[in-house]
């Protein structure tokens, strides 16, 4: 199971929703996350359900890249599309994202205070340390076009479970 | 669909209640709400997450706004009921224990 999903969305907050859920579907596809209570029409079927590790850390890092993307690259005003290109495979899955904005500065990230304590909780700079750290790889290339290009592994204990 | 969150004030405290997603897309509206709860210097805040499926980092920016606010008006402050998606995002940001979740 190799095949690539391209969805090309208008690069504003407004398109977030459907990139994040399609996203959480092809997380789904590698971890074979089961959806919660699909039977129970008392819960929202366009809800996020991300329970599963693998989905959480997916969705979690795909969420601050677009969200980095729409407010840095884009300024908020749109203007432009952001390509996303998602490969799911049996054990892992690859998320390619251009954007033809301005180019982030990556190096320049503040990291996370070492002793976080009551006065030191930030208040922003949070969405790369917590897209970094879900993944397995993360790496941006300045464009134009800019090329986000993240990678997440199943772990070995769960490949192949509940696949068919 | 209920509304994304609601605030409850009884003489003991302001209870305030976040559902489903707490994102980019719901932290400005939040925001607002953050800034009035703040403004009535709150002697008890209760933050309940019970319902909060995902969460993203403006989300948590929002409420470390609200934390830090009902704390420096000398409040008190407890965040409870985080799970799934938001408790690993307060687990990596580490958080949690300052959080107390």
């Amino acid at each position: 199971m190799v095949a690539t999903i391209r969805l090309s969305v208008p690069g504003t907050l407004r398109y977030r929703p459907i990139a994040v859920r399609t996203v959480a579907e092809a997380a789904r596809l590698v971890s074979g996350s089961i959806p919660r209570d699909p039977k129970n029409p008392a819960t929202d079927p366009l809800a996020h359900d991300i329970r599963d590790p693998f989905d959480t850390s997916v969705v979690s890092a795909f969420m601050e890249i677009f969200n980095n993307i729409a407010i840095h690259a884009y300024q908020r005003k749109g203007g432009g599309t952001i390509e996303i290109e998602i490969t799911p495979s049996q054990d892992a899955i690859v998320i390619e994202v251009k954007d033809d904005g301005r180019p982030f500065d990556l190096e320049h990230v503040v990291p996370l205070p070492a002793d976080l304590d009551e006065e030191s909780l930030p208040e922003g700079g949070m969405g790369i340390h917590i897209a970094k750290t879900m993944l397995d790889e993360m790496t941006y290339e300045p464009g134009p076009p800019n090329i986000w290009r993240l990678c997440k592994r199943l772990p070995a204990t769960q490949v192949a479970v509940g696949r068919s | 669909m209920p509304a994304p969150f609601d605030v409850q004030r009884t003489n003991e405290e302001t209870r305030l209640t976040i559902r489903g997603s707490l994102d980019i897309n719901i932290a400005s509206a939040l925001a607002d709400e953050i800034d009035k709860i703040v403004a009535t210097k709150p002697s008890k805040v209760a933050v309940d997450l019970s319902a909060l499926e995902v969460i993203d980092s403006s989300g948590v920016a929002a409420l470390v706004k609200l934390y830090k606010g009902v704390r420096g008006g000398g409040g008190a402050i407890a965040i409870q009921g985080a799970r799934d998606q938001p408790l690993a995002i307060f687990k990596l940001l580490r958080m949690d224990k300052v959080f107390n979740l």
